[in-house]
Parts: C-alpha cells; sequence; structure tokens
C-alpha cells in the first residue's frame, strides 16, 4: 500500500522552545492515525506541518509525494487547495456564507464551482434540508458536518482533524465520528488529533506525543 | 462563485460598508460638482466678462493719414472697409460691435466732445452704464441723444430736454433720451447715433474706431484679433489686455482652488474610508486565515476584498456624480445666476477617481494578504 506521509526527524523551534523535536513516523494510504499526548506536546504543530500551513525547522515531511518542507508560500497555497482536507475543532466556517457557498468556497480555491457536487456532499453529511442556512442558523454540529463535507468536496489525498468533536455535544459528536469511520471504511487516510481515549481507539494506530517527541505508537487495529 | 461571494462580502460586512460609502458619495458629491464646475468655469466666465463690455478695438494704423475735421484732427478709417471685413472674420463669438466716430462740437458756445456710434449696440457693449431714461433702440435715430452725467449737469439737462450741437456752420437739434452715469470719461460725452456726427463733421463714411464686444476666453479673444489683423493689415486690431487678463488671471484663481479643494477633499475621503477598512480588515482576519488554509491564493483572497472596494468605490462614485451635478447646477445660479450646464464626462472621471481613492483606502485590506493561516487558526 502507498504511502501518504512520510515523515523523518521533523523540528519546529519557536524561538527557544522545541515545538517538535526529531519526530519520524509513516502513514500508509487508508490508514486513520490518532495523534494524542497533553497540551503543548506538538500535536497542532504537527499536523500545521503535514497540512501546509507551517513550515519545519529541519527534516523531511512528505505527503502525498510533496515534501512540504521544501515549498514556497505560493506551493504550500496549491498543495493545501489540491491535497488537504482540513477539519478543525472550531469549525471555521465562513460565517456570511452558507452551508452550500462554504463548500462551494474550497472548489472556488481548489479550481472551478459545481453547486450540485457541493449540494451532494452535503446531503451526505445529512444536511440536505439546511443547504441554504448561514452557519449562525446551523447547530455546533451542523457546523462541523458542513466542514466535513467542506474538507471532502476537492477528494483531498489526506484529512486532518485537529479535534473535530473537541466543541460537540455527545449526539453530535456521535454523527461526526459515525463520519468519519465511514470516511474511513471508503478509504479515506485520516489523521485526527484528539484529546479522547475512546476516540483514539477508533483509529488504526495510536501515535502518542510529549514536548515534542514521538514517545509511543501503538497498533489498535490490523487490517 | 466570485460575483457570488462579493455580494456575500458586501451583505455580510454592510454596516461598516455604509459609512464607507457615505464617505465616497460625499466625497464624489463635491469632486463632481467642482469638476463640472472647473469644466464650464472658462464658458461662464468668459460670458461673465463679455458682459464687461468691449474687449476688441480696431483702431487707425499708425501710417494713416489725418482728416482735418475742425478742432479735431483724428486719424480715421473707411467704414465700409472696417465693417466688410469684420463681417468676413466676425462668428458668433461677437456679442456687440459699433464704430465710433469723436468730434469737438460746441453747445450754448461750449465745448462738449460728440460720440457717434449706434446707439442700439452700446447696451451691450457698455453695459455697466447706469441710465436716467431709455436707451435709443435704433441706430437710424436721429432725434435722441444719450448725454453724460457732467454734461447734464452743466447744460442743466434731464431725460426729455433739447440740446442744440454745432459743428462749424452746421448744426443739429436732438431730445435727451437719458442721461448717462457712466463712472468714466464717457460722463462728459455726449452719445449720438453715427450718421448725426458723421453729417456734422461732413464725414460720411468715415469712423475713427471700431469697438468689439468678443466672447471667450483670454486665448480665444486674442485668436479673434489675430484674424482681424490678418483681414485689415492696415489697421491696428487689438485687444484690451486689462479685460482679458482679469479674466485669465481670475480663471487661473478659480481653478487653483478648485483643484486645491478637490485634493483635500479626495484626501479626506481616502482617510475616511481608510478608517472604515482598518476595522473591516480586523473583522476580517480569520476569514482570510481561513481562506489561506483552504488553498485561497493571497491575490485571490485579497483581489475579493479589493473588488469589494472598487464596487463600492464606483458606487460612490456614481451616486456622488449625480448629486453632485445637481449641486453644481446650484453652485452657478449662487454664484453667476445660471445653470452650470452638466458635463457628462464627469461620470467616468469621478467613478475612476472615487475607484482609486477606495482602493488608496482599502491599504488596510492589503495587509491582510500577510496574515499566516496556522496563526489566526490558532486564535491568536
Amino acid at each position: 500500500m502507498a504511502r501518504v506521509v512520510e515523515i523523518e526527524g521533523l523540528r519546529k523551534i519557536f524561538g527557544s522552545v522545541r515545538a517538535l523535536d526529531g519526530i519520524s513516523f509513516s502513514v500508509e494510504e487508508g490508514e486513520w492515525i490518532a495523534i494524542m499526548g497533553p497540551s503543548g506536546s506538538g500535536k497542532t504543530t504537527l499536523i500545521n506541518i503535514l497540512g501546509g500551513l507551517d513550515s519545519p525547522t529541519s527534516g523531511n515531511a512528505v505527503v502525498a509525494g510533496t515534501d512540504v518542507a521544501r515549498l514556497d508560500e505560493s506551493g504550500l497555497t496549491r498543495f493545501r487547495a489540491e491535497k488537504i482536507g482540513f477539519i478543525f475543532q472550531q469549525f471555521h466556517l465562513v460565517p456570511y456564507l452558507t452551508a452550500v457557498e462554504n463548500v462551494m468556497l474550497a472548489q472556488y480555491f481548489h479550481s472551478t464551482t459545481d453547486e450540485n457536487e457541493a449540494r451532494e456532499a452535503l446531503k451526505r453529511v445529512g444536511l440536505g434540508d439546511r443547504l441554504a442556512h448561514l452557519p449562525a442558523q446551523l447547530s455546533g454540529g451542523e457546523q462541523q458536518r458542513v466542514a466535513v463535507a467542506r474538507a471532502l468536496i476537492n477528494h483531498p489525498k489526506l484529512i486532518l482533524a485537529d479535534e473535530p468533536t473537541g466543541n460537540l455535544d455527545e449526539v453530535n459528536e456521535e454523527l461526526v465520528l459515525r463520519l468519519l469511520r465511514e470516511l474511513h471504511s471508503e478509504g479515506h487516510t485520516i489523521l485526527m488529533v484528539t484529546h479522547a481515549p475512546a476516540i483514539g481507539r477508533m483509529a488504526d494506530r495510536r501515535i502518542e506525543l510529549e514536548h515534542g517527541r514521538l514517545v509511543q505508537i501503538t497498533e489498535l487495529s490490523t487490517k | 462563485m466570485f460575483a457570488r461571494l462579493l455580494v456575500r462580502l458586501l451583505r455580510g460586512s454592510r454596516g461598516r460598508l455604509i459609512v464607507a460609502l457615505v464617505a465616497l458619495i460625499s466625497g464624489a458629491t463635491v469632486i463632481s460638482a467642482l469638476l463640472n464646475l472647473d469644466l464650464d468655469i472658462e464658458r461662464k466666465l468668459a460670458q461673465e466678462f463679455s458682459t464687461l463690455g468691449a474687449n476688441v478695438v480696431i483702431a487707425p494704423g499708425q501710417t494713416m493719414q489725418t482728416k482735418d475735421a475742425g478742432t479735431a484732427a483724428p486719424s480715421l478709417m473707411d467704414q465700409a472697409i472696417v465693417l466688410s471685413a469684420l463681417k468676413q472674420v466676425g462668428s458668433a463669438d461677437v456679442v456687440a460691435a459699433a464704430p465710433y466716430l469723436y468730434i469737438v462740437a460746441r453747445s450754448a458756445g461750449t465745448p462738449v466732445v460728440i460720440a457717434g456710434t449706434w446707439l442700439d449696440e452700446t447696451p451691450k457693449l457698455d453695459p455697466t452704464w447706469k441710465l436716467d431714461g431709455e436707451w435709443i433702440a435704433s441706430r437710424e435715430d436721429q432725434t435722441q441723444c444719450l448725454v453724460g452725467r457732467d454734461v447734464a449737469k452743466q447744460f442743466h439737462l434731464k431725460q426729455g430736454s433739447e440740446i442744440s450741437l454745432e459743428y462749424q456752420r452746421r448744426s443739429a437739434k436732438l431730445d435727451v433720451a437719458a442721461v448717462v452715469d457712466a463712472g468714466g470719461t464717457a460722463d462728459s460725452q455726449v452719445f449720438v447715433n453715427l450718421p448725426v456726427a458723421q453729417n456734422l463733421a461732413t464725414l460720411g463714411g468715415e469712423i475713427a474706431l471700431v469697438q468689439l464686444s468678443v466672447t471667450g476666453n483670454a486665448a480665444a479673444v486674442g485668436d479673434f484679433a489675430a484674424r482681424l489683423a490678418q483681414a485689415l493689415p492696415q489697421f491696428q486690431v487689438r485687444p484690451i489686455r486689462q479685460v482679458t487678463e482679469a479674466e485669465g488671471e481670475l480663471l487661473g484663481r478659480i481653478r487653483l482652488l478648485i483643484v486645491s479643494m478637490a485634493l483635500l477633499i479626495l484626501a479626506l475621503t481616502a482617510l475616511c474610508v481608510l478608517a472604515t477598512m482598518a476595522a473591516l480588515a480586523m473583522e476580517r482576519r480569520m476569514d482570510v486565515g481561513l481562506m489561506k488554509a483552504l488553498g485561497g491564493s493571497i491575490s485571490r483572497v485579497v483581489g475579493l476584498f479589493l473588488a469589494e472596494v472598487g464596487v463600492l468605490g464606483a458606487a460612490g462614485g456614481l451616486i456622488g456624480c449625480i448629486a453632485g451635478l445637481a449641486l453644481s447646477r446650484w453652485m452657478g445660479e449662487r454664484v453667476f445666476g445660471a445653470a452650470i450646464a452638466a458635463r457628462w464626462e464627469i461620470f467616468p472621471l469621478t467613478i475612476a477617481l472615487m475607484i482609486l481613492v477606495a482602493l488608496a483606502g482599502a491599504f488596510p485590506l492589503r495587509l491582510l494578504g500577510r496574515v499566516k493561516p496556522a496563526v489566526i487558526l490558532r486564535g491568536e
């Protein structure tokens, strides 16, 4: 199976703080990886580098065949548009765009927009009747499902989810996790940051970070 | 999608954008009114100055022979030649023209200057005169005259009085149609129609001077005088510099004032837009961070915001232009007593200026291109 992520000796230093200190691991296509660790352990920094939102201080981070460490700003922009689907804890929807327009925004930055495809993506996450609603008119769970639809619309090689259920109640958390399980079963590669051990156990592997170092990789299921 | 995003952006921040729009409309209103005034001011000033009277004079050349005309011996011109040339060169720009023949006659034994002219043209050539009585409407009228204030005082004349003029052995009796208060040399003269003076002096077909009132700016008057001089090489044709130079100087001052005001208004409008956009940029940092995280390039994201500002500038320019035309009409009526004509070229000019001002004021939005998505999405 092809490797979607391959990182080696990855370091990120902010002033005197070593956010990541020589991390190395790889992710196969279709894997679901849970990244866990206490606050300040470097989880979000790792996700940001893999997603092309930040650059490493040293080391290699090859994602879907692209070494993000070697990309300039415009290269990183194209990389994010074409290869990465983001799901954030805070949902991060544009407040003055409707649900379908938020999904189309990702299409717009990727290539061309297709409203029908965006509608289908929202129907798939159970929001067929919320297409023209603004984020303020949607519940937290519904907003996160819009974010999931947006993350999927450009068929990314890698889905990066940073605490995707951190702001949701139990019912909505279950809805979003069910969506992630479906995506995983369809063969999507998912890297998810989470604090919750129960959610972490759903992944194929669990990578634990502490003080910017990889302390443990645990196999949770066999494929 | 671009247009859709633009509409959403405009609607999403309409509170702040209305403030910027009001600033742009206000700026565009004043700018378009000033520009309209500036474009029309030359025509209006020329009209205004044409009411000051003659601004071109045709006089005998230096080498002209003089004719003995009794007590006066002025250089003279052939009336037919001058008027024929004037007819050839004359255009719609000539507001009024009249020949003059001056003689020094006597009334009750006292010398008095007689000016023979076309009295029907006098109201246009000497519009500042104050009359106690009536203008003489026909240049053929040989029974009436206008007398200057000093002459009237000296000979105890008023409207309806009779004055007797003698020149050598010829005489004429005329009724006083009006007493003239000119505030100058005309106050000590008697104005009669040209044939009266020519008959008294037996100088039929001879004139000493032609005065013209020509509309247009100083350059246009100069051009007209030059064309007339070419047609009448034997005579002197010259613009009256006091009038044309005063017009040019006043035009220059008004234009300087208009340009200064316009620049000041543009700067103030840009500052107002700048203040609004600075607040808007702070509000939009999160949106920009997100758009960049989703793969939006700097040019695409910032271009979207600048297009929004451009639309705002165009709308402000268009609305302000309509208001500005009304304002310039009002200003024209207040200043010149007549409406300033609407100049349609003001529309594209004002709209373009307002778009530029809006884009200049949108400098803070351009700084959004520097936003780091990772930093913004962390909530910093």
